[in-house]
């Protein structure tokens, strides 16, 4: 086990042999620090968050270990504290359990195996405690979005449905076959629409509850992939679709999420054109080097205004209401690229275009 | 039943949604004239800059859910518009939304007449008229 991956004790004692005698006995299986007074204490745990034990010498001439338990509390709940004590009185235990919420008491001259025990004991209430309150905050986020996106369900699943039942009765009474027309692309277009919102959804699933499958990814491929995808839209819309891939090396992640980001940054890309000008255009590149690929996705298209900008890796936040967005796209970018301690920058102007940096480092 | 041509504004982020009014408005035979905005603030500016024509009140219908501006905020907005202004308009929610607190804060606002479930049919509108 190497020093780092040990479990951090902290020693407090005005006695500076206990503390030379504490650290020879323990250093070897634990990551020891000590203390000649409280001072020097709340600096080691100030630099050490993830201190897990505190063993306190009860009678210092400063100020007695469970006064500085009850002090320590507020800003460092964590860690678990135990008093060390010659003299055992009742009044002193009482104190201690009362006030300080110390977990154990270990009366001096202590033994090894005393404090063995002690830190195994503390260890794994320590874990259990920290665990409950990761999965507490965990689920705390999970309701919330579980919220937001009961609301948000009933609108964008509902809507598309409700607009082509509507559709339908209006058809239902049309006599010029043009009109009738019209009403299919219209009713196509909100088919789409849901159904987009439906992969988006599987998406946002698979990224929640996906595990990451490390594998080799070869840019060249991925974008050929890509390219594949969307020339299509491309040549219909008249927009002008440049790739670039630079690899010399081996890069690895998780596929699947990987395509999550390049997929929604590209349809974002052809999708938010401006539709009255000339040059429209996409450009796509990666580069890999030094163990990072970065990918830009660059567009002229539509932009996006200054004020939304910090808002659009929202869930279900629509910047604007030119084209058919789910609001759940760059959402699922940030969730992926959090996955993949990749980052994600946006450089965008009004009527100007957008530029999409994404870093992502190799796995 | 009024005989008075009215004039319509329809506020929906949704093309089809705002197709489908203007059909069933004009299908009625009486309108005067239907505007559409998938934009909430460029329907509050119309309202805002352009006088309303003709003696009958305009009726805008207004989505809750879209981008940027929602029904609410529009709501809230032209709630601060001159009393000369609102007294020109007649203002209907239309949402599939069936969450109950979006239904209460609609019900809460002076200058709401109605809350109307989406699809909008003939059927709601002729009833929706007689009112007026």
């Amino acid at each position: 086990m190497s020093k780092t991956d040990k479990i951090k004790i902290l020693y407090i004692d005005d006695e500076i042999n206990n503390l030379h005698g504490f650290k020879a006995t323990f250093r070897l299986d634990y990551n020891v620090f000590v203390a000649i007074d409280t001072n020097e204490a709340k600096a080691h745990l100030d630099k050490h968050p993830d201190m897990r034990i505190i063993f306190c010498d009860q009678r210092m001439p400063e100020k007695t270990g469970v006064q500085f338990f009850e002090e320590i509390r507020a800003d460092h709940p964590y860690p678990i504290r135990m008093l060390l004590t010659g003299y055992a009185d009742i009044e002193s235990v009482i104190d201690a359990i009362n006030r300080g919420h110390v977990f154990r008491y270990i009366k001096k001259p202590w033994t090894d195996v005393d404090i063995k025990t002690a830190i195994e004991e503390g260890n794994k209430f320590y874990l259990a405690n920290s665990m409950l309150a990761i999965k507490n905050e965990e689920l705390q986020k999970a309701y919330s979005e579980l919220d937001k996106f009961a609301y948000s369900v009933t609108h964008d699943m509902r809507g598309p449905l409700l607009s082509i039942l509507g559709a339908v009765d209006v058809a239902r009474n049309m006599d010029d076959l043009n009109e009738v027309r019209e009403i299919l692309e219209l009713m196509d277009k909100s088919v789409k629409k849901l159904d987009n919102f439906i992969r988006s959804i599987h998406d946002y699933y698979n990224l929640k509850r996906g595990e990451l499958h490390i594998t080799e990814i070869d840019f060249k491929d991925v974008t050929r992939d890509q390219e594949d995808i969307y020339m299509i839209a491309a040549k219909m819309n008249n927009i002008r679709f440049t790739t670039s891939v630079e690899q010399s090396e081996m890069f690895r992640c998780d596929e699947a999420s990987m395509k999550i980001i390049l997929n929604n940054l590209l349809s974002n890309a052809f999708k938010y054109q401006r539709k009255n000008i000339e040059e429209k255009f996409v450009d796509f590149s990666v580069e890999v080097s030094k163990g990072r690929a970065t990918i830009l996705v660059k567009d002229n298209g539509i932009g996006i205004h200054e004020n939304h900008i910090a808002e659009i890796f929202n869930m279900f936040f629509r910047a604007t209401s030119e084209e058919v967005g789910s609001g759940f796209g760059l959402y699922n970018v940030k969730d992926a690229l959090l996955k993949l301690n990749g980052e994600i920058t946006v450089d965008s102007k009004i009527d100007n275009g957008t530029t999409f940096k994404v870093v992502i480092p190799s796995k | 039943m009024n005989q008075k041509k009215l004039n319509f504004i329809v506020v929906d982020d949704s093309k089809l949604d705002c197709f489908i009014a203007e059909k069933i408005i004009r299908n009625t035979g009486m309108s005067d004239g239907v505007l559409s905005f998938t934009d909430a603030t460029a329907a509050l500016s119309h309202i805002e800059q352009v006088p309303t024509t003709g003696p009958s009140k305009t009726i805008v219908i207004v989505d809750i859910q879209m981008p940027l501006m929602n029904g609410f905020e529009f709501v809230e907005a032209f709630q601060k518009f001159p009393q000369t202004i609102q007294d020109q308009y007649i203002i209907y929610v239309l949402s599939s939304s069936i969450n109950e607190s979006d239904l209460t804060r609609v019900r809460n606002y002076p200058s709401v007449k109605h809350f109307l479930n989406k699809p909008l049919t003939s059927n709601t509108l002729s009833t929706l008229l007689e009112w007026v």
